[in-house]
């Protein structure tokens, strides 16, 4: 069968049965594919040191016949970000960008820029950029890439973005903002968000991946961008993801 | 038509859920249980009904154990001072095979992976600091694997007993296998081995 070869980024491992593993990988050409390495447990050669957690690689695979799970042939490591195992911060961090390239896309379903982004935000945090800054970074642009782009632009009812019409909670119901005076209005549980909070969050969806690292996000900002991506996930993922606990629990 | 009699199908069914065992295997296994004489299936059943109740957790290291403390923690010929983490029982078991270590183990049960909702709350690391403390530990080895949750375990740990206790705190060596061929190795076991390279003179 004729294998096909892509770089890829790990973003799950799981041991199957005493000798296999089945691994979930990012791949620049495919999007998110899962992939039974056999033998990977116990190999010497082949997937030592390779089917790790965050490893970047250049993987040739067959696809499934009758499964969507493919059969990985070779693993070539291009970096394994040592210094994301090292630190138990910046290790639930890029716990917590696997956690959310796994849950909020599908396989087969390719997105060269979401793959770049990944292995943008993984470098940033081995070069030990703050991990709550880009993990909000990365978040709020992945959901742009995925085509779910909360409108921070102003409220969802009267489309004001003023100091005056503050406070602003935000509703993952309406995918968006809504204004202290038209609060009244049905929208589900919403957050309460500064307007600091809320331009900055808007900066972030404006500039080039480049220039994010200039912006500096203040503590009570940081907490309040991860409070409101959280609760977005949960809306529209319909379940929890684990990394974002124990992120808030060092912040 | 089922032409297994249903005891040996709910025997092939139970065997079937232990890990590594398929129903091919399963049935193999409930066959040649049935061959052999019923003396040697109820002294095997008796082993399985007496094994939650006759064995526990030991309240030092976490070690299954029949006994409280474990057989290790009661040793009065162990080095008490010098305690081994590992992640699981199979790692103790693997470390005392070796014979070359002679202190006190702390079994955390897991190892930290956010991913599956395991922190540090969830295994055995505040038992593992207070246990250090109260103890007066001299020194720590931190054995857990070398993959990324073992390594970001061992960095956790590392971090928390330099700061919260002061016991010297070490690491398993991480290098080439015994026997392999230096230009075999792969480059990141290489470098691990360079990096903890070790003084002749000590």
């Amino acid at each position: 069968m004729l294998l096909k070869q892509a770089p890829a980024v790990i973003v799950q491992v799981k041991d199957h049965g005493d000798s296999d593993k089945i691994v979930t990988l990012y791949t620049l050409d495919e999007g998110k594919i899962s992939a039974i390495a056999k033998g990977a447990k116990r190999s010497k050669k082949r997937f030592v040191n390779k089917l790790e957690l965050f490893s970047l690689l250049n993987v040739s695979y067959a696809p499934g016949r009758t499964t969507s799970l493919a059969r990985l042939d070779q693993a070539e490591l291009i970096t394994n970000y040592p210094s994301l195992h090292q630190n138990y911060g910046q290790y639930v961090a890029a716990s917590l960008l696997c956690e959310l390239v796994l849950f909020w896309t599908r396989e087969h379903d390719r997105e060269d820029e979401l793959f770049q982004l990944l292995t943008w935000a993984l470098e940033g945090l081995a070069m030990g950029v703050t991990s709550a800054q880009l993990i909000i970074f990365f978040h709020v642009k992945m959901l742009e890439i995925l085509g779910f782009r909360p409108l921070l632009n102003g409220c969802g009812n009267c489309g004001t973005l003023a100091p005056q019409a503050a406070p602003y909670r935000f509703s993952p119901m309406r995918n968006g903002l809504i204004c202290g005076q038209c609060e009244h209005a049905p929208s589900g549980p919403g957050l309460e968000v500064s307007m600091q909070t809320i331009q900055l969050l808007r900066k972030v969806q404006e500039l080039d991946i480049c220039k994010l690292p200039r912006l500096h996000f203040s503590k009570a900002a940081i907490l309040e961008s991860i409070a409101l991506l959280k609760r977005y996930d949960s809306h529209l993922l319909q379940r929890e993801l684990q990394s974002w606990n124990y992120l808030q629990q060092l912040l | 038509m089922n032409v297994v009699p249903p005891a040996l199908a709910r025997l092939i069914a139970d065997l079937g859920r232990l890990p590594g065992i398929g129903k091919k295997t399963a049935t193999r296994l409930a066959i040649h249980i049935m061959r052999r004489p019923a003396s040697e299936a109820q002294s095997l059943s008796r082993s399985l009904g007496e094994l939650h109740g006759a064995i526990r957790l030991c309240g030092k290291c976490f070690a299954f154990s029949e006994t409280n403390p474990c057989v290790i923690c009661s040793d009065s010929g162990r080095n008490r001072q010098l305690v081994c983490v590992v992640e699981g029982p199979g790692d103790l078991m693997a470390i005392e095979k070796t014979g070359a270590f002679r202190g006190t183990y702390h079994i955390l049960h897991g190892a930290l992976s956010p991913m599956d909702g395991i922190g540090p709350d969830e295994i055995k690391i505040e038992a593992l600091v207070s246990r250090v403390r109260k103890d007066k530990v001299v020194e720590v080895l931190i054995a857990t694997s070398s993959t990324v949750p073992g390594e970001a375990t061992a960095a956790y740990l590392i971090k928390r007993l330099q700061e919260e206790t002061p016991a010297a705190v070490t690491r398993l060596a991480c290098g080439i296998p015994m026997g392999m061929d230096i230009k075999y190795a792969d480059e990141l076991t290489l470098s691990r081995a360079i990096e903890s390279r070790k003084n002749t003179c000590d």
